[in-house]
């Protein structure tokens, strides 16, 4: 792949790259919704700011928002909405815009953007692996779709047809994070750490190898955020899971089983580092009960990039806005 | 030089060493040669029954280590032969001293703490900057008085560091996590010189020393009492007018509530979670853990090695530089000594605080199981001394007395003292506990 620094804003916008990318990710937009309507979902707007949000992980910063003297946030995730809505229907999705201010030095991996959108999906009383198949059978249809609507755009971007021909009918591979760790170190990556979220460099790896998507399951506890759920078979592993694209693209979607009891949401909140205070509407309707349920967020713009075979994530944004850097 | 004053700690001995270096460590040099000089009748400085003070030095006659330095030097070893260079949480530094945290009161605000960062920089020791700095005092970035704020400092010390020795390690307590002070100093990009080299440490804060089991407290006046209503709890304890800040020194008398954060709840699997999450989140720093002198404090130092804390600050009951109810001063959590009892010998990235500022102090506490000591409220002494060089005048004596003290001891190195070059006089509590009385009955 070659890169270069982020064209002037009127270069990108007239760029036949970035129409054949947006036309991609248009099109990615439209199966999804077709697929989770179809499936029964509620399409749901996300609320853009709140007086708490994801914490997330990994060093981004919420975004702060001066609300009449209230401190609010910018949403990093809608994941504490997502739960909520399911007082209202058992099976929702948001297309969720998101800023997080990432560390700079992610400025430089290519996957990420300090504004981007997520396709949100939570359904109620789901397990871990319901969440899994349904975001492998999501995936298959987008991107299969996509690909049989729209190849005009992706002639204009290079991208080979035959790079989705091994998605077949079975299910993608898993690997636990364990079995990640492991293969990660046979092959000479030792800084992966056993108890920590699989690094950038390595996650590239393993995508690398691949030849189709495939999951990474079983997260230790420590690196994930506090809805994550704990397994009760083994405590320190978390119910949870990531869908990982071939070729090097990386990670495309997290998801997890989620925590809902009140009780060990607040001890979950602790070990996190944070003062559970500051989730006081979000602990309330866990106190008087919210639905079990399972759930994931399949990053659009790292979706279109795959699909499309971009270089970088910014591609696939009109407005990018990079690590560390102002722009439109 | 301020107002500061540093009640129940010796602050004239530290201001004398801070405006007049190394000749403070000796008698009157007038006097040489006409004067008779012997022990003190009752040290001067000592606070009270504290053991470690009572404890004293012990060097042997027979010395096989110094024989091994004499060989290797082909010559008869001297004080200045002690290497003191060390490593200090994943820090290197030139001597086992670093700067601890002083708090959000009005004492370390101002000038003060740029002084203290910019010599602490210029020694290449690592410097803590503390709890509450950005909620009270703003966060450069966002708002605030630029001289308070952390990235002040942050930019002080980085002006002066060079890009080997020292580093700087970041508080964050429980308020200060819904600041979010470790993600803004992570992601910014003043800070990215010390990333790239291995110096920026976050210290997790789990208490602190002079009010062990309680949070921050400090002295506000209304207009910052407004502003902070949301986040502490406050107490309407002083009138306004009244004498409010002879703890915390600064002398304008404004003050009027008691901001009181809390202390932040901990079991042996939230502090492990914790680690793992800053290990994760932030990959690039050193993880430093602090802890109040708790009963339990071996076994929570325990929970930190094992969750891959670099280093583990234990702060004894001896004070601080923020507002304490005078009932813990005097009554609460356990005496330095006694947590290095309870901890022993083996404990590697150990670090302590705790009323250090001269080097027989420190050269125990190494004796008995740390790595380095912290210098705090010496350090804001020193530097309200003389904001150029009083810091540097006051490590300059440090390091000369524990050049002094260990190679009397026998030892090149602080790594091979040990507990045998302590002995703690006979009824004094410390003598009760046989490992530690050094030498053998």
């Amino acid at each position: 792949m070659t890169r270069g620094p982020m064209p002037e804003l009127r270069d990108h916008l007239t760029s036949p790259v970035t129409r054949a990318a947006l036309t991609v990710q248009g099109q990615v937009l439209a199966c999804a919704r077709e697929f989770l309507t179809a499936a029964g979902f509620m399409e749901l707007q996300a609320p853009i700011i709140g007086p708490v949000t994801d914490p997330g992980g990994r060093g981004a910063k919420p975004a702060d928002v001066d609300l009449y003297g209230s401190r609010y946030k910018l949403m990093t995730s809608a994941i504490l909405y997502k739960q909520a809505s399911l007082l209202m229907f058992d099976k929702i999705f948001f297309i969720s815009p998101c800023v997080r201010l990432e560390p700079l030095e992610t400025a430089a991996t290519d996957r990420h953007l300090v504004e981007f959108h997520q396709i949100d999906v939570e359904m109620a009383g789901a397990s871990r692996d319901e969440a899994v198949e349904l975001a492998q059978n999501l995936l298959r249809h987008v991107v299969t779709r996509t690909a049989s609507l729209r190849p005009d755009a992706l002639e204009t971007l290079g991208r080979d047809p035959g790079a989705f021909a091994g998605y077949g009918e079975g299910d993608f591979d898993r690997m636990t994070h364990a079995e990640a760790v492991r293969t990660l170190h046979a092959i000479g990556h030792d800084s992966q750490q056993a108890d920590s979220e699989i690094d950038w460099p390595g996650e590239a790896k393993l995508s690398a190898k691949a030849a189709r998507p495939f999951f990474i399951v079983d997260y230790p506890k420590g690196s994930r955020g506090f809805y994550d759920r704990e397994s009760e078979t083994e405590p320190g592993v978390l119910r949870n899971f990531d869908l990982i694209a071939p070729e090097g693209y990386g990670e495309l979607a997290s998801g997890s089983e989620r925590e809902s009891g009140y009780r060990r949401v607040v001890a979950r909140i602790r070990e996190s580092g944070e003062n559970p205070a500051k989730y006081q509407w979000y602990l309330d309707l866990l106190r008087t009960g919210v639905p079990a349920s399972a759930g994931f967020g399949l990053g659009l713009e790292r979706l279109t990039r795959y699909v499309a075979g971009l270089d970088a994530v910014w591609q696939a944004s009109a407005y990018p806005k990079l690590p560390g850097t102002a722009t439109p | 030089m301020t107002g500061l004053v540093a009640h129940g700690f010796p602050e004239q001995p530290v201001r004398r060493r801070a405006r007049h270096g190394v000749a403070a460590l000796f008698p009157d040099a007038g006097g040489y040669g006409s004067a008779l000089f012997g022990s003190l009748f009752g040290a001067q400085d000592t606070a009270g029954d504290d053991p470690l003070e009572s404890a004293r030095l012990v060097p042997p006659v027979f010395m096989p280590n110094r024989l091994e330095k004499l060989i290797e030097l082909g010559r008869e070893p001297t004080y200045r032969d002690v290497d003191l260079s060390t490593v200090i949480g994943a820090l290197r530094s030139p001597l086992p001293v670093y700067v601890s945290a002083f708090g959000s009161t009005r004492a370390a605000g101002h000038e003060l703490g740029l002084a203290v960062s910019r010599q602490a920089a210029s020694l290449g020791l690592p410097m803590v900057i503390g709890e509450n700095v950005v909620p009270v005092n703003g966060f450069g970035r966002d708002s605030g008085p630029a001289g308070r704020s952390l990235l002040s400092r942050l930019r002080a010390y980085a002006a002066e560091a060079d890009d080997v020795t020292g580093g700087v390690v970041v508080q964050q307590s429980t308020e200060d996590a819904d600041a979010e002070v470790w993600q803004l100093v992570y992601g910014d990009p003043s800070t990215q010189r010390l990333l790239d080299s291995g110096r920026l440490a976050f210290e997790l804060k789990l208490g602190q020393g002079a009010k062990p089991g309680l949070g921050g407290m400090t002295l506000v006046d209304q207009a910052a009492a407004r502003r902070l209503a949301d986040r502490y709890a406050l107490e309407e304890l002083l009138d306004s007018g009244s004498d409010a800040d002879a703890g915390s020194g600064s002398g304008s008398g404004s003050a009027a509530l008691l901001r009181c954060g809390t202390p932040g709840t901990f079991t042996a699997e939230i502090l492990a979670q914790q680690i793992r999450f800053m290990r994760n989140n932030f990959p690039r720093v050193r993880i430093w853990v602090k802890l109040h002198p708790g009963r339990d404090v071996a076994e929570a130092a325990t929970v930190a090695r094992a969750a891959g804390a670099d280093a583990v600050t234990v702060d004894g009951a001896e004070g601080g530089t923020g507002w304490a109810p005078s009932a813990f001063l005097g009554h609460v959590g356990l005496p330095l000594h006694e947590c290095l009892r309870r901890l022993g010998p083996d404990r590697p990235g150990l670090l302590v605080s705790g009323r250090m500022w001269e080097g027989t102090r420190a050269v125990k506490c190494m004796a008995l199981g740390a790595t380095a000591v912290g210098l705090g409220r010496a350090a804001m002494l020193a530097a309200d001394e003389d904001p150029a060089a009083g810091l540097v005048r006051l490590v300059r004596c440090l390091e000369l007395e524990m050049r002094m003290l260990i190679s009397a001891l026998g030892q090149y190195a602080p790594a091979a003292l040990s507990p045998h070059d302590v002995w703690n006089p006979a009824g004094s509590p410390a003598d009760r506990t046989p490992e530690l009385q050094g030498v053998a009955p």
